[in-house]
């Protein structure tokens, strides 16, 4: 799918700075997004040392050498790119972005490149091209998209992971992820939207009487039941905001009887490591398998999250015991299991409008989970259409990569990153689109808006909310549903 | 040195120089890449391989029917068929064939003859596009080093020197001279093809696996870099005084 190049109009909302000059000035980086003031002596020999030591404890070393022996730049992958196909600039073309990288590994860290630098006297790291990547690694939302495209099989957003961690070990990250991460690591809530445990009982207990005033059942929020066959992580935000996507999925636990809890120890799945370092990438994948285990968990469930998904079942063998470690599975992959064996059953008459399926990148990519929610969708939603491309192809949202937490970049964000979406949500005519995930959930809607799209972005778990039915056997007589939740 | 000597130097003692150099050379670069893929594995925990989605992706690649036809349909059409006579053309030309049979005893069966014209012809004017498209077209010409225009340069020597002694009618000197060429062009090749971006003709399949390990991170990181490196992103700024 193609798209037109923004107007210059456009342009200018989207690429103006939002910060002050002489903060710009003070910290030398113009970038859009806030970072916290850092020490801006001395960047490139800084830059230079972090990248050596995370070359020397990392598997990195092998995937430059495999890219710098082989990289054949040529740009196929510049229409894969979402970025660039609203842009239209060169230097948006994912391998022109991974070549900033590469050449500075070429020329400081291969034997070939250090001896041509020292013949020429060229080529030397400097304050500009760390500008120039610190500005341009962000502007990536690190979907992927482009390695299906590369004949080559390279993968720029492996590389665009590594140029953030690099970045943020000499200072240079966005604030609202750095805040953020610090308050999951180190604030007393232990989660990224700083919920305090009792205001989080009081929510899901809210939540409860909602869901018993609505459907009749009591439907429970389990918290630190021991020995619970799932243990939840939803992205924590969704406390906050999604309170039908959590509804549809302790609906669907009612409905199959199986035993899940949420653990008040530790409950957010928000991982901002992957967006910017390996460092919290694992403390933070640590906390999730030390808090299912000190539940006794057998399974380590994720809720509707592409990012937390994909961190817990890529980094919970990495960092928490290879082949021992605990099986992690997407909550999508639940309710369609239980969909399948006939636990769930969905009322075909509720949801009538146009419903599209929004693919996670994180999702999608390697083909994990494309076709599991599909099947449900199209059992119980009579008017489903899909957007093309879809599944593994799909195209980003325009917040992936962690960008979507940075409210500043909003403007560059629904004209630039999400343009090639809002043309494929129009082009698709959908009234409801589906997107299963935090992030996506929040850009969309912010697309929505801006762009003027007419449809409304719900979770999977809220039609599912909408449509199931439960036995007459859970069914609460309707004036003891009033004493319950006296 | 007269022009004849010097061909037959460059046919002989060269031409094994370079083939051995080519052989060699991406042995040693195939194992570079190995090694490096095989200590990357010894490091992480997660010893999980998507096998079934690292052989389909680069079998997608490798014989790229599926993917040609999504996006950039004569880039793929062009960059394929180039690649194709790049590869055939020398190793299945008669005369080529010929040469082996007559030094160390080994032959093949050889393209008919105006396949093999068509595809060294094919491949040159594919071969001159894409120079031209790398040196026009915005977002390639922005990409490009002058390695990608020296390699095509240089690819393009043996095919057209190859094809004008193969089949026009040209003096005897002019011959000798434009095989000459010729042969030094393609020893070159040979001499190069391990130290550049060509180098992908072997690399290549191994590219699905490097990226599966690649983002299969090795634990304890966070220790080892903190010791080295001082990052207020991470860590609070420790009060002054």
């Amino acid at each position: 799918m193609r798209t037109s190049v923004i107007t210059p109009e456009e342009r200018k909302k989207a690429f103006t700075s939002p910060k002050k000059a002489e903060v710009i000035q003070k910290q030398r980086l113009n970038v859009r997004y806030h970072v916290e003031d850092f020490d801006v002596s001395d960047r490139p020999r800084r830059f230079l040392e972090a990248f050596a030591a995370i070359l020397k404890h990392s598997n990195y070393r092998m995937v430059l050498d495999h890219f710098i022996r082989m990289t054949g730049r040529c740009s196929r992958c510049a229409v894969a790119c979402h970025v660039y196909q609203a842009t239209g600039d060169e230097k948006d073309i994912p391998c022109y972005r991974s070549g900033l990288l590469l050449d500075v590994y070429r020329r400081h860290f291969t034997l070939g490149g250090m001896m041509r630098g020292r013949v020429s006297g060229h080529g030397y790291l400097t304050d500009e091209k760390i500008q120039e990547m610190a500005d341009s690694f962000w502007n990536c939302t690190a979907c992927r998209r482009c390695a299906l495209e590369c004949p080559l099989g390279l993968d720029h957003g492996l590389i665009t992971h590594l140029g953030r961690y690099i970045l943020s070990e000499i200072g240079i990250v966005p604030r609202a992820l750095v805040v953020s991460t610090r308050a999951q690591l180190e604030g007393p809530f232990k989660n990224t939207s700083a919920i305090p445990v009792p205001a989080l009982k009081d929510t899901l207990e809210f939540l409860e009487d909602e869901m018993l005033e609505e459907k009749s059942v009591k439907i429970k929020f389990p918290t630190d039941a021991d020995g619970s066959d799932y243990v939840f992580f939803a992205a924590v935000s969704d406390y906050l905001m999604e309170a039908e996507s959590l509804m549809g999925i302790a609906a669907v636990f009612t409905a199959t009887g199986d035993k899940w809890t949420i653990g008040t120890g530790y409950f957010d799945g928000i991982n901002y490591g992957l967006f910017y370092s390996d460092r919290v990438l694992e403390k933070v994948v640590k906390k999730v398998d030390t808090e299912t285990r000190r539940l006794n968990g057998k399974n380590i469930l994720i809720g509707e999250c592409g990012h937390a998904s994909r961190t817990a079942k890529q980094f919970i063998p990495a960092y928490c015991g290879g082949d021992k470690a605990l099986p992690v599975l997407n909550i999508l992959e639940y309710t369609h299991k239980a969909w399948k064996q006939g636990k769930i059953k969905l009322n075909p008459d509720v949801v009538t409008e146009k419903v599209a399926y929004h693919d996670p990148c994180n999702y999608a990519r390697n083909r994990w989970i494309v076709n599991q929610p599909r099947e449900v969708l199209k059992s119980f939603c009579r008017n489903y259409v899909e957007m093309t491309p879809t599944g593994e192809d799909n195209v980003c949202c325009g917040g992936g990569g962690g960008t979507v937490s940075i409210d500043e970049i909003r403007p560059y964000r629904t004209t630039v990153g999400g343009k090639l979406k809002a043309d494929q949500i129009r082009k698709s005519g959908c009234e409801i689109l589906v997107a299963p995930c935090a992030n996506c959930k929040k850009q969309l809607r912010e697309l929505v808006e801006d762009q003027g799209l007419n449809c409304r972005v719900v979770g999977f778990h809220d039609l599912i909310y909408k449509a199931i039915v439960f036995d007459d056997s859970l069914k609460v007589p309707k004036d003891d549903a009033g004493k319950e939740m006296k | 040195m007269s022009t004849d000597s010097l061909l037959e130097f460059a046919r002989g003692p060269l031409f094994r120089l370079s083939f051995a150099v080519l052989v060699l050379g991406l042995i040693r670069i195939l194992f570079l890449d190995l090694w490096g893929i095989l200590k990357a594995y010894g490091k992480t925990s997660d010893k999980r391989m998507p096998w079934q989605l690292i052989r389909s992706r680069s079998f997608e690649w490798v014989l790229p029917v599926k993917r040609m036809f999504r996006n950039r349909h004569i880039y793929s059409i062009v960059s394929f068929l180039f690649h194709i006579g790049l590869i055939a053309v020398p190793i299945f030309l008669f005369a080529h064939i010929n040469l082996w049979k007559q030094s160390v005893g080994i032959s093949w069966p050889a393209l008919p003859y105006s396949w093999a014209l068509g595809l060294a012809l094919t491949t040159i004017v594919l071969g001159v596009a894409m120079l031209i498209s790398r040196m026009v077209l915005k977002p390639i010409h922005l990409l490009s080093k002058g390695q990608d225009y020296f390699w095509l340069v240089l690819l393009l020597i043996p095919f057209t020197t190859g094809f004008i002694c193969a089949n026009l009618n040209i003096s005897a000197g002019l011959y000798q001279f434009l095989m000459l060429v010729h042969v030094l062009a393609g020893d070159l090749i040979f001499l190069l093809i391990p130290f550049s971006k060509i180098a992908h003709c072997v690399l290549t399949p191994l590219s699905q696996v490097v990226g599966t390990i690649g983002w299969k991170f090795p634990a304890g990181a966070d220790e080892a870099i903190s010791r080295i490196t001082y990052s207020d992103a991470v860590e609070p700024k420790p009060e002054k005084g």
